[in-house]
This record gives C-alpha cells, sequence and structure tokens, in this order.
C-alpha cells in the first residue's frame, strides 16, 4: 500500500445513504465552542437577573437601619450598573456571528481571541461584584455593628488586617479564576490546542 | 427561501462525501461521527449566505467543513436537539466497508492518532489540493503547508505500520 493506492480508494469512496433533508436544516442549536459558551453566558444572565431581584428584599428580610439602607442602596445600583454593562457587551458577543468561511487560522484566531475577551470580561465583572460585596459588608459592620467591630480592630494588630485583607483578595481572586475555567476553561483550551498545532513549525 | 433551501440542499446531496469523509476522519464513535456530521450541515446552511459563487462550491465547503471540525466540541448531552438522524443520513458503517474498501479502514483507524491540523492536511490532500491550496485554506504559507504536509505523510505511514500494515 502507498498513498497512491489510498487516494484512489479515497476518491473512489462513494456516499451511501439517504439524502439530506430539510429537518436537518432546521436545528437551531450549534455545537461550536463559541456556542456552548454563549449558551453557558445566556444562563447566567437569567441567574444574575434572577439574584438583582432577589437582592431588592434583602433590606426588608434583614431589618436594616435608614443609614445602611442608603449605603445599600448605593452598592445595588453600581452592581445593576456594571452587571447592565458587562451583559450589553456579552449581548454583543452573543449576536456576533462568525464566518466559517473564512481560512483556517483567520477563523480558529477569531475563535480564540472571540472567547478569551469574553472569559476575561465575565472574570472582570465577577471581581467587581465580589469587591462590591466585601465593600458592604465591611460599610454594614462600621455601621450596624460598630462597637464589636471597634472592639475586634483595638485588638488585632494593623500587620494581621493587612494580611486579611490580602488573603481576602486572594481567595477572591482565586475562586474567580477557578470559577471562570471550570466554566469557560476547557472550551478555551480546546480552541488554544488547534491554534499551538497550526503554529507549530 | 424554499428555493434557497432547495438550491442548497441539491449541492450538498452532491457534494455529501466531503462532510462523510471529514466526520469519519474526525470522530471515532459512529454517534460522534453522526453529531459532526449534523453539526457540519447546520453549520454549511448558516454559512450558505457567504458563498457568493467566486470560488467553486466545494473549495467553500472544504472551509467551512474543515473549520467547523476542528473547533467542534463533542456533545455533553446526546439527546440534545437532534434531528431523527437514522431516518435523514446515514454515515458510511466503516465495517460495512471492510474488504471492499480495506485501505481506507487502516486509513481512518491510523489518522484517530494524528492531531486536528494533521488531519485536515491528509484530508485536504487526498481531496487532491495541491500546496498552494491547502496554504490557502489552512491560512499558512506554501513552504509551511508543504513541510507539515510531508511530516504529516510520515507519521501517518509511520502509524500505518505500527498497525501492522505494509506500506
Amino acid at each position: 500500500m502507498n498513498f497512491d493506492d489510498i487516494k484512489n480508494e479515497w476518491n473512489a469512496e462513494s456516499s451511501e445513504g439517504n439524502n439530506i433533508s430539510t429537518d436537518m436544516l432546521k436545528i437551531k442549536q450549534a455545537n461550536t465552542p463559541i456556542d456552548k459558551i454563549r449558551a453557558k453566558m445566556k444562563h447566567e444572565f437569567y441567574y444574575q437577573l434572577f439574584f438583582l431581584l432577589l437582592m431588592v428584599f434583602i433590606p426588608f428580610l434583614a431589618g436594616f437601619s435608614t443609614a445602611i439602607k442608603q449605603v445599600y442602596l448605593i452598592t445595588y445600583a453600581t452592581t445593576c450598573g456594571f452587571t447592565a454593562y458587562y451583559f450589553f457587551k456579552f449581548y454583543t458577543f452573543y449576536k456576533n456571528s462568525y464566518d466559517m468561511s473564512m481560512d483556517t487560522r483567520k477563523n480558529i484566531l477569531w475563535f480564540y481571541y472571540e472567547m478569551k475577551l469574553n472569559v476575561e470580561l465575565y472574570k472582570a465583572l465577577t471581581y467587581i461584584i465580589a469587591f462590591i460585596a466585601v465593600g458592604f459588608m465591611s460599610a454594614y459592620l462600621f455601621i450596624e455593628k460598630a462597637s464589636v467591630f471597634a472592639k475586634i480592630l483595638t485588638n488585632l494588630s494593623p500587620v494581621f488586617l493587612i494580611l486579611n485583607c490580602f488573603i481576602t483578595i486572594l481567595i477572591i481572586g482565586v475562586i474567580t479564576e477557578l470559577w471562570a475555567w471550570f466554566y469557560y476553561g476547557r472550551y478555551l483550551k480546546q480552541v488554544k490546542k488547534v491554534v499551538d498545532e497550526l503554529d507549530y513549525e | 427561501m424554499k428555493e434557497t433551501e432547495n438550491i442548497f440542499l441539491n449541492l450538498i446531496n452532491q457534494h455529501k462525501a466531503i462532510i462523510h469523509k471529514i466526520s469519519k476522519m474526525y470522530m471515532n464513535d459512529a454517534e460522534d461521527q453522526r453529531d459532526l456530521f449534523q453539526e457540519i450541515i447546520l453549520q454549511l446552511w448558516k454559512a450558505y449566505p457567504t458563498f457568493k459563487g467566486n470560488s467553486k462550491f466545494t473549495t467553500w465547503m472544504y472551509r467551512v467543513c474543515l473549520n467547523t471540525a476542528l473547533v467542534y466540541f463533542k456533545k455533553d448531552n446526546k439527546k440534545v436537539d437532534k434531528a431523527p438522524l437514522d431516518e435523514n443520513i446515514d454515515v458510511m458503517d466503516i465495517n460495512e466497508n471492510e474488504g471492499k474498501e480495506e485501505k481506507l479502514t487502516y486509513l481512518y483507524t491510523a489518522v484517530q492518532e494524528l492531531n486536528a491540523i494533521e488531519k485536515a492536511l491528509i484530508f485536504l490532500f487526498l481531496e487532491n489540493q495541491s500546496h498552494r491550496d491547502i496554504a490557502g485554506n489552512l491560512g499558512i504559507s506554501e513552504v509551511n503547508a508543504r513541510v507539515k504536509l510531508n511530516r504529516t505523510k510520515e507519521k501517518l505511514q509511520f502509524i500505518i505500520k505500527k498497525n501492522g500494515y505494509e506500506f
């Protein structure tokens, strides 16, 4: 056997089976990594919307004082603002169609960078919301639990407090990175593998 | 719309062997082959408005089929959004071809050990594409296409020999 033999059989191989029917064109769900990420982002949008609605009731359920209610209102408005901005960006990504008829390099790089950009945007939103939440918790402790908080602060050294802040930021960072990787990372990894294979000299 | 659909289906049915071959090269499992086949049809249909007729239909089709196969992600849930496949498409069964197309059976087994780009190179080579056409389809230089193809052919030859077939 040699490549000429294989080529001859390859070219002689006919396509058996029934013809492709119009039913095949009616399927809406594509299965590229971009489509997978888009579908997940769509779900996340609904979850986020649900939590934002749920957040409206927190001041009433938790029995916030007037002072902390005002802080909460600012926090809530900021969260809504950032979420709306990022979800507008995700919506643009969602609606941006891809062109599979480009050459492979252009196509694969478009997929890779479009996915990477949106995963980074997703991480940025997660960081922002996490820091807003931490900021609100701090304000809550200062305003609502001032005496307890003051006692804790006087008993702790500044080095410990700074270390604590650093560890909190680190934990937020690790959780965000891991979550983004768990949720979207494998799609990025698959496309990156093809990019590397194409670039391999 | 109906007319466009008919023209498209007519063209695709004429060249469906391309889709069958790519599905078999990129997926080992019969069900995965059917899923990829379905995905390629979907992507071809979605991309059809970009076909302006400036190049041959098959040239355009090679790109869409290969690009789809390269970024295709196996379905997590096999029951998701599927047309009744058994009634509509038949991906050629490798076992059915045993004997009459033994060499191709060895080829399809061996290509499973190649990476996604190497599969694309071998596919285009078997489709009688020149180095220039291969380079154009993959978006790499002609020299690079030549080097990559030669390496891939050597690798494939080695795999086929390793699998116990004389080459």
